[in-house]
């Protein structure tokens, strides 16, 4: 017990110092068509990014897409935000993937994570999840969906696309 | 004795508070960010519960805790993953996560545009996984990462090589086994300039060495897995197809490795689909005989998904409501005689996502997304010869029904408050076949939920389960309420309750919140845990019934 308190005081100085920001993985993944795509080459000069993580199996991840994609345009007309919805089912559900998205007439580009590369290197431990980046720097993160969720969101990617 | 580990504990112990100050201090002084972790912790603390039973094992409190530490540098990637399990673990894990604290994996890493090379431990798959995946799941007690070497080469954009030495993880140890393996993905539309489709080929080879005393000259204690794959796609259609072949390797029943009886293995994975805006189609065929993979053959049948080389899962749909995670099927490889002749399984899965217009009479004001989905699994059709354990099988026919689901879902938002998702399932569990006990299960599930969204970011859900079978453990009635005050605060209460059951009715409830803080995530739960079968992914864990109180904190920093 004394070990876990120790720790996770440590933890907390460690939060406390972090406030610089990490970098974009340099990573490569395939994309829903089957291309390998690096991750530091999405996104021009100072525009905003979304990376949300989610899988075919996660109902809060879908919801959170579905919501996303009503707005979605308005967003991108505003604000000039691109939002890469990273999947990270494995290869067991993997080929649900591209009708899933085409059903549901999502507008994002999708990344496939089959063997959770990406999902390791930012140490996220559920989905859904999802990092704002700008410029290949990592601004902000956020863990799991409850309706709603989506305007905090927003209020998120306004104030770094200024 | 005690004391001897107590101080080797500390000294240990001392060891990792010295990096992590280390660390802190350093990252204070440095402007750019160079490192980056994650903490994770599962704790539970059983109670006795007078309807289940008494907790009788030892240590009440258990605890799984996992920290894991990046730091960059220029092309350099340096990390460690730290875990304990103070004072032992949650029920049923591996006996091989037997530390309090301990050094669990660590790894270099070194990357340019065309070369990445690794050493220590790693994660890598291999195609679709069917002759080599390493991969970590904590909630199934799963990190079979190798730790070894592995460089990846591009000499083009369009060329993807991989080769790779190591033995996998087994808890904190390593396994006996070794693992060499080599990959190949080529971009072939890109290479002949092709414009309209893309092409992409993969061959992949696998060997596992594990030394065995054997007095059968013909037994060769490597046994090699080849792969071939083949990915296609143009406008709207797409095609996947992958075929493994296995070399001979001893027939292991219960965990007991027979290096007289010899037998190859062989999988074929085939897949296809059609999907324009508002329609997708999937289908996916797979044949797998004799493909059980293992690093240390003996493994196999000794549960805990300890030291698997390949990835199988069973490729059905999977479910996130608690009563549809009941009969769950799970991939079916192995080749035995003992209790049941099995060689292999075949079958198929189909799925088709339809989105109902905006606008539409159905549709409404937002659409209407349908999702129906159903699979089928067979044995492979075969005769066996239980003295001589031998075997012939049937290429394209189909022995016993293992399994079947249909699954309808419909998903409709009527107002900007409202929302609802509706399910419907049928289902056929062979259980004399799956679990190799004894019985087969007919089941239909209705599952309704509707959500309330209030006050732009507060909202309530309410979710009604029911499963109606005549077999097993007869029918249940499941239901969850969650309240969700703030994109921050949540709470939830569930139940689920085995009414049909004549011998013991039992309410399986649950309560708890959880608080949310961008990525730092803290749950507190109690309640009471139903016996059976966790499965995540495909692949499953055995869990005991248990009743008491969970916290779950995750963090990333």
């Amino acid at each position: 017990m004394k070990k876990i308190f120790l720790t996770i005081i440590v933890l907390m100085s460690l939060c406390i110092s972090s406030q610089s920001q990490n970098s974009l993985p340099n990573l490569e993944l395939k994309s829903i068509n089957g291309e390998i795509v690096k991750l530091t080459d999405f996104g021009a000069k100072d525009q905003v990014l979304v990376f949300s993580f989610w899988a075919t199996w996660c109902v809060p991840c879908i919801n959170e897409l579905d919501a996303v994609n009503e707005e979605y345009t308005d967003w991108q007309e505003e604000t000039n935000v691109n939002l890469i919805a990273v999947s990270i089912d494995n290869a067991r559900t993997s080929s649900r993937v591209k009708p899933l998205v085409n059903g549901k007439e999502w507008e994002y580009e999708i990344l496939l994570d089959t063997n959770q590369d990406f999902k390791r290197a930012l140490n996220i431990a559920s989905v859904p999840y999802l990092i704002i980046v700008k410029n290949n720097k990592i601004l902000y993160k956020h863990s799991g969906y409850t309706p709603g969720t989506e305007i905090e969101l927003y209020e998120k990617i306004k104030e770094y696309a200024q | 004795m005690k004391k001897l580990k107590n101080t080797l504990n500390k000294q240990s112990m001392k060891k990792y508070f010295l990096i992590f100050s280390l660390l802190v201090s350093l990252q204070i002084t440095a402007q750019q960010k160079w490192f980056s972790g994650s903490f994770n912790s599962n704790s539970q603390y059983y109670v006795n519960d007078s309807k289940t039973g008494d907790f009788t094992e030892d240590d009440k409190f258990r605890s799984n805790n996992y920290l894991k530490l990046d730091a960059f540098y220029k092309n350099f990637t340096f990390g460690i993953q730290i875990e304990g399990y103070a004072p032992q673990a949650i029920l049923n894990y591996s006996p091989g996560y037997d530390k309090e604290i301990g050094l669990s994996l660590f790894y270099a890493n070194y990357k340019t545009k065309n070369l990445d090379v690794t050493v220590g431990n790693f994660y890598e798959q291999f195609g679709n996984g069917l002759i080599l995946r390493t991969w970590e799941d904590r909630q199934l007690g799963i990190n079979n990462a190798l730790l070894g070497g592995k460089i990846k080469y591009s000499p083009t954009q369009n060329i993807h090589l991989t080769a790779l030495y190591g033995k996998q993880k087994k808890g904190f140890k390593i396994s006996d086994g070794e693992i060499f393996g080599f990959d190949s993905e080529i971009n072939i539309s890109e290479i002949l300039k092709i414009q309209e489709s893309l092409i992409n080929i993969g061959f992949s080879a696998v060997s596992r060495i594990e030394n065995i005393e054997s007095l059968n000259t013909n037994f060769n204690p490597n046994t090699n897995a080849f792969s071939g794959r083949l990915n296609y796609s143009k406008g709207n259609v797409y095609t996947n197809i992958e075929y493994v072949l296995k070399s001979e390797d001893a027939l292991v029943e219960n965990g007991n490795v027979n290096t007289d009886k010899l037998a190859k293995g062989n999988a074929l994975l085939f897949n296809m689909g059609y999907s324009k805006k508002g329609l997708g189609i999937d289908a996916t065929v797979r044949r797998l005989e004799n493909m059980n993979f293992y690093s240390e053959r003996d493994k196999y049948g000794k549960g805990y998904n300890q030291q698997v080389v390949n990835y199988l899962p069973s490729l059905t749909k999977q479910h996130d409501y608690s009563l549809a995670n009941i009969y769950v099927y799970q991939a079916q490889p192995k080749l035995s005689f003992n209790p049941i002749g099995k060689a292999g399984e075949i079958g198929a899965q189909f799925d088709i996502f339809y989105n109902i217009k905006k606008g539409s009479a159905v549709g409404g004001k937002y659409g209407t997304k349908l999702a129906l989905n159903y699979a089928t699994w067979y044995g492979l059709k075969a005769e066996y010869n239980i003295v001589e354990r031998t075997y012939t099988s049937e290429f394209f026919s189909f022995g016993n029904k293992y399994f079947t689901d249909l699954n309808l879902e419909i998903r409709k938002k009527w107002s900007k408050q409202w929302s609802s998702i509706f399910g419907f399932t049928n289902l056929y569990y062979n259980k004399k076949y799956i679990e190799e006990t004894n019985g087969e299960v007919k089941a239909t599930i209705a599952m309704a939920e509707a959500t309330y969204k209030f006050l732009q970011k507060k909202s309530v859900r309410v979710e009604g389960q029911h499963l109606w079978t005549k077999d097993d453990k007869k029918n249940w009635l499941a239901g969850t309420l969650e309240l969700n005050l703030s994109p921050k605060v949540s709470f939830f209460a569930t139940d689920m309750y085995n009414y049909g059951n004549e011998i013991k009715k039992v309410h399986y409830y649950n309560f708890g919140g959880s608080y949310t803080k961008n990525s730092t995530r803290i749950a507190l739960n109690y309640g009471r845990q139903r016996g059976g079968l966790l499965c995540v992914g495909g692949v499953c864990r055995v869990v005991p019934e248990s009743t008491g109180f969970g916290l779950t904190l995750a963090t990333t920093f």
